[in-house]
């Protein structure tokens, strides 16, 4: 058996063997898979990348593949596309190319032709049999030496493409016409992969023995030969007749037994008690050659292998799965940067500033700020727990308070509201507190604290914690909510906190607290003297928490 | 896990004493499930939480989802031993208009004899 490099069908997406690009935006940067062309760029929403930002035309260029080389074409965009900083229309791109398209200063791309684990299956199998296997090997060692360089893949293999490679090289050994891989789902067996020795794919069809693979599963062999020629019974069986079946050779998948070691010469016989995963089945019609004298020792040694094979492409799979999982938490996460993304209004009379540090992910934190007739309205909100829930409900109430904040609603009907929202759902155990404000151009300033951390007045230095509050939102459907009011003179700030910032934590367990709060607040002038005094308490044990300050300065 | 949870019975009364953090995840969970537990077969239950040294928002919301609870099932429960920060917690969400909190659990045990006489 000669294991020359195999050339398939390309693997399916996902496998990591696309070209990525890598966006970088002033501090942020993602990856986007290239995995297709023409792959467009530009600030219609439409495009593959998205780059908002006026310079930017909305159809500015594309990238193209072709004979795996990849190009950039602009679309005759106004401000240019760039590659290495050289203004181009058209350019084949080279590894870690520099990108802008038309913005030279906040925003770029750099070209990556392929992932960095992006060996496939075929191609890791294909250099290792280049160099370890002699053609003086026997077909046993060939086939160890390849099952075991399958294995070491489990790391960028994906299942597909470990089928595929198994039934190949089933069908080099057994010298079969046709292989099929069969896994067991939840309605019973389903083809997984099907060649045959030209290695074109194939489908399920009546010519397979499905009663012989039945039979296989069934019994507690390693592997089952059926000589069609040798048993009377089995020659009036439909698919034997039908496609004139001579051998067929069916080998069970069980689940492999946990292993300390991963040394071939350790692997255990299968155990014909474990649950049985699938199967592996090749046949040859009359007419072709024989398979029937196919040695023990390989088909024992397939049988051994390939389970544990498809066991750890599977978990690879699952691996592969939570990855994109984390993906999706990384999207959510850029929504909810983007609620958090505050455009400050700006008003004569005040001056406002805010900031969210996130513990996770994403968080249950949010400000916003909408300018009215009546006056500058803030709100500040926590919402009980952390990731994906809290999110989501923050973005709801974030929603509904923006909207009536803007339809200049009384201030306790608009918590009161979204208390309602919030009981009426039986949203659990999850609630909010919350403080919303609205400050009028003569100083008057209106706030409702539902159960929130107390807002800190700085008046010349001095620190007034009122003791006004209210029940959280969304604890109790009957809960009553009452504002409470002060006037503020040109100079006198207000400062509002989440909890994260009074319980953020240190490595003994204190937690920032109250005074500590007081303390800076008194004499600070600036949202960043707050976030480093945080920090220095905090001395580099991770925030518990989120953290989000927001300081109104009332100017007069 | 921080939290360790106790039950026993006084007076007639279960009395499940809490020791450590009540935060997000399996604390408020194993909080949640053994009041819920006890209050298959108890109505009068007192929650001692003078070994609690912190309670997060999270914990919070699961006192009170049990609280309520309870008392739409017709039970009820009774705060026994808050320290100075669940106090101040309390007061803070005006929680305590909520609860009937006691000083320890001695007071909540009677507090129940006397709405019984």
């Amino acid at each position: 058996m000669a294991l020359q490099p195999i050339t398939g069908p390309t693997s399916s997406p996902g496998s990591g063997i696309f070209p990525t690009l890598v966006f970088v935006q002033g501090n942020e940067q993602r990856t986007i898979t290239l995995d297709h062309s023409p792959f467009s760029v530009g600030r219609k929403v439409d495009k593959d990348l998205v780059i908002a930002d006026p310079r930017v035309s909305r159809d500015h260029a594309i990238i193209t593949s072709e004979n795996g080389q990849f190009e950039v074409v602009d679309q005759g965009s106004k401000h240019g596309t760039f590659v290495n900083g050289e203004r181009i229309q058209r350019k084949t791109l080279e590894r870690n190319d520099r990108l802008e398209f038309g913005v030279r200063d906040v925003s770029y791309v750099v070209f990556h032709p392929h992932h960095a684990t992006s060996n496939t299956a075929r191609e890791f199998l294909s250099q290792i049999s280049g160099i370890h296997i002699s053609s003086e090997s026997t077909d046993l060692e060939k086939l160890t030496l390849f099952l075991e360089a399958a294995r070491k893949l489990n790391t960028t293999g994906v299942l597909d493409e470990i089928l595929v490679t198994l039934l190949e090289a089933t069908l080099k050994l057994t010298r079969a016409e046709r292989g099929y891989v069969f896994l067991k789902t939840d309605e019973g067996m389903r083809l997984a992969a099907g060649r045959n020795s030209k290695g074109e794919p194939l489908l399920d069809d009546k010519t397979i023995s499905h009663s012989i693979l039945d039979d296989a599963l069934k019994s507690n062999s390693e592997f089952v030969v059926t000589d069609t020629s040798q048993s009377l019974e089995l020659k009036g069986r439909q698919s034997i007749v039908a496609y004139d079946l001579r051998t067929v050779i069916c080998i069970p998948l069980r689940k492999p037994q946990v292993q300390a070691t991963r040394d071939i010469q350790a692997v255990t016989p299968a155990d014909t008690s474990a649950e049985v995963m699938g199967a592996l089945y090749v046949d040859s019609r009359f007419a072709s050659r024989d398979i029937s004298s196919v040695s023990n020792d390989i088909l024992q040694a397939i049988a051994r292998e390939a389970a544990s094979l498809i066991e750890n492409a599977r978990l690879v799979q699952a691996e592969e799965a939570s990855r994109r999982y984390q993906q999706e938490l990384s999207i959510a996460a850029s929504i909810q940067q983007g609620l958090m993304a505050v455009t400050i209004p700006e008003v004569p009379f005040a001056r406002l500033a805010g900031r969210n540090l996130s513990c996770k992910e994403i968080g249950g934190d949010f400000f916003d700020a909408v300018n009215t007739e009546d006056g500058l309205a803030i709100v500040l909100a926590d919402v009980s727990g952390k990731g994906v829930s809290a999110a989501l409900l923050a973005s709801t109430l974030q929603g509904m308070i923006y909207s009536q904040l803007t339809a200049r609603m009384p201030l306790t009907e608009i918590v009161a509201a979204a208390n309602r929202f919030f009981t009426d759902k039986h949203i659990g155990e999850k609630y909010a507190t919350l403080i919303v404000a609205r400050i009028r151009r003569d100083g008057e300033l209106e706030y409702v604290n539902c159960g929130h951390v107390p807002p800190l007045l700085v008046c010349n230095h001095e620190v007034i914690r009122p003791r006004h509050g209210n029940l959280p939102v969304g604890l109790l459907a009957d809960a009553t909510y009452e504002s409470d009011r002060c006037n503020l003179h040109p100079g006198d700030r207000v400062v509002l906190v989440t909890d994260g910032v009074t319980e953020a934590e240190n490595a003994r367990g204190d937690f920032f607290e109250d005074h500590r709060l007081e303390a800076v607040a008194a004499k600070s002038e600036t949202l960043e003297d707050i976030f480093s005094a945080v920090a220095n308490f905090c001395g580099g044990t991770p925030l518990n928490d989120d953290c989000t300050v927001v300081e109104l300065v009332y100017t007069g | 896990m921080d939290l360790k949870l106790e039950t026993h019975v006084t007076d007639g009364i279960t009395v499940v004493s809490c020791h450590g953090r009540i935060v997000l995840g399996e604390d408020s969970a194993a909080l949640r499930d053994s009041l819920k537990q006890v209050l298959t077969s108890s109505r009068e239950v007192v929650l001692n939480l003078s070994g609690v040294n912190y309670i997060d928002s999270s914990g919070l919301g699961t006192l009170i989802a049990v609280y309520s609870s309870a008392r739409s099932a017709g039970a009820d429960i009774k705060l026994a031993g808050l320290g100075q920060r669940l106090r101040d917690l309390l007061q803070i969400t005006k929680l305590v208009t909520v609860f009937e909190v006691y000083d320890n659990e001695q007071q909540a045990i009677a507090a129940f004899h006397r709405g019984a006489a």
